[in-house]
């Protein structure tokens, strides 16, 4: 079974039809995407630092977590709405982009690590949150840091067509 | 914004020199280049906000604003270094059509007051007494180096979209 029928009738809605052929749309979205990609994996980027014992070792890391976790949050929300609506209007465009694809199956991924450090490695984080942190959190920051590099870096290739097919 | 006239020869002469022209070539060197320079502005701007957000009165409260902005300073200087190294060679490779860009000209004309903003206004007031500084002029400046540094990043995308 393809997909491609969803794809094909989500590209002839009208409003998606109406977004392409917007001048504003495109590049207004794509700032937005940029911009609040930019606010929330930044700080994701400090919070692994933090992890790693790299970077803001004079804060306990729940504290570095627990304080930027909503700011992460509405970066988070911002882009993936510009992220959403970006896919809207062009869903034929990325169809057929692998890179693209295995940007979404990152964004996945980096969901999935984050979820089990929260639930495994977290729940023992008074014995290190001051000291050294123990391998499990090392290994998730470490996921964490190159799946983000990877989203970004696949989310700005699908600029150009490279591992593209019809 | 567009350029000063007198800044045209130089930049028909760093298109003669060519020194851009591997980038322009390949099919690859540009995306990656950029590529590089995007993943450089998401630590930029963790290494910004984690101490703007400080400044606004909140995000890491329990931390005095000083120790956040000292912490965060060599990610800060080490990302800009980044953006540099990468930023240069896009340039390079496109001289003429970064000159007749006016985002190129916006871009740089803020980048520079953003960068002596932040290296002296900004910088002074992270690091002074903050009874001193009082609860108004930290969340002035927070806001105001979260609005400087969103602009400025705004137009470098828009040199790519739009030129």
């Amino acid at each position: 079974m393809s997909l491609r029928p969803l794809f094909e009738w989500v590209h002839a809605f009208p409003s998606s039809i109406a977004m392409r052929e917007s001048l504003y749309a495109f590049p207004v979205l794509l700032t937005l995407h940029l911009i609040s990609l930019a606010m929330f994996a930044g700080l994701v980027v400090m919070m692994d630092l933090r992890l790693l014992g790299v970077a803001y070792r004079g804060t306990p890391f729940s504290e570095v977590q627990r304080r930027l976790f909503p700011w992460q949050m509405v970066g988070m929300v911002v882009t993936s709405i510009a992220g959403l609506l970006l896919f809207y209007m062009q869903p034929m465009r990325y169809f057929g982009k692998v890179l693209y694809w295995i940007k979404i199956a990152l964004i996945v991924l980096a969901g999935v690590n984050a979820l089990l450090f929260h639930f495994t490695t977290y729940r023992s984080i008074a014995k290190w949150d001051t000291a050294g942190p123990p391998l499990g959190a090392k290994v998730a920051g470490v996921l964490s840091l190159a799946m983000w590099a990877g989203i970004v870096s696949f989310g700005r290739l699908t600029a150009y067509d490279w591992w593209t097919y019809e | 914004m567009l350029p000063p006239d007198l800044l045209l020869p130089l930049f028909e002469w760093l298109d003669t020199l060519r020194i851009g022209d591997w980038i322009s070539t390949s099919s690859y060197a540009a995306p990656l280049i950029n590529v590089a320079h995007i993943l450089a502005l998401v630590v930029l701007f963790g290494s910004l906000l984690i101490v703007d957000v400080r400044l606004l009165g909140r995000g890491m409260t329990q931390q005095p604003v000083a120790k956040v902005a000292r912490a965060a300073r060599p990610w800060l200087i080490g990302a800009l270094i980044c953006m540099l190294l990468t930023g240069v060679p896009q340039v390079l490779s496109l001289p003429i059509r970064e000159y007749y860009s006016p985002f190129f000209w916006m871009k740089m004309q803020l980048l520079l007051f953003t960068l002596i903003f932040t290296f002296t206004l900004r910088h002074k007031v992270t690091m002074a007494d903050p009874a001193r500084v009082g609860p108004v002029w930290g969340k002035v400046v927070g806001l105001v180096s979260i609005a400087l540094w969103t602009w400025v990043a705004v137009e470098g995308r828009l040199i790519g979209l739009l030129s």
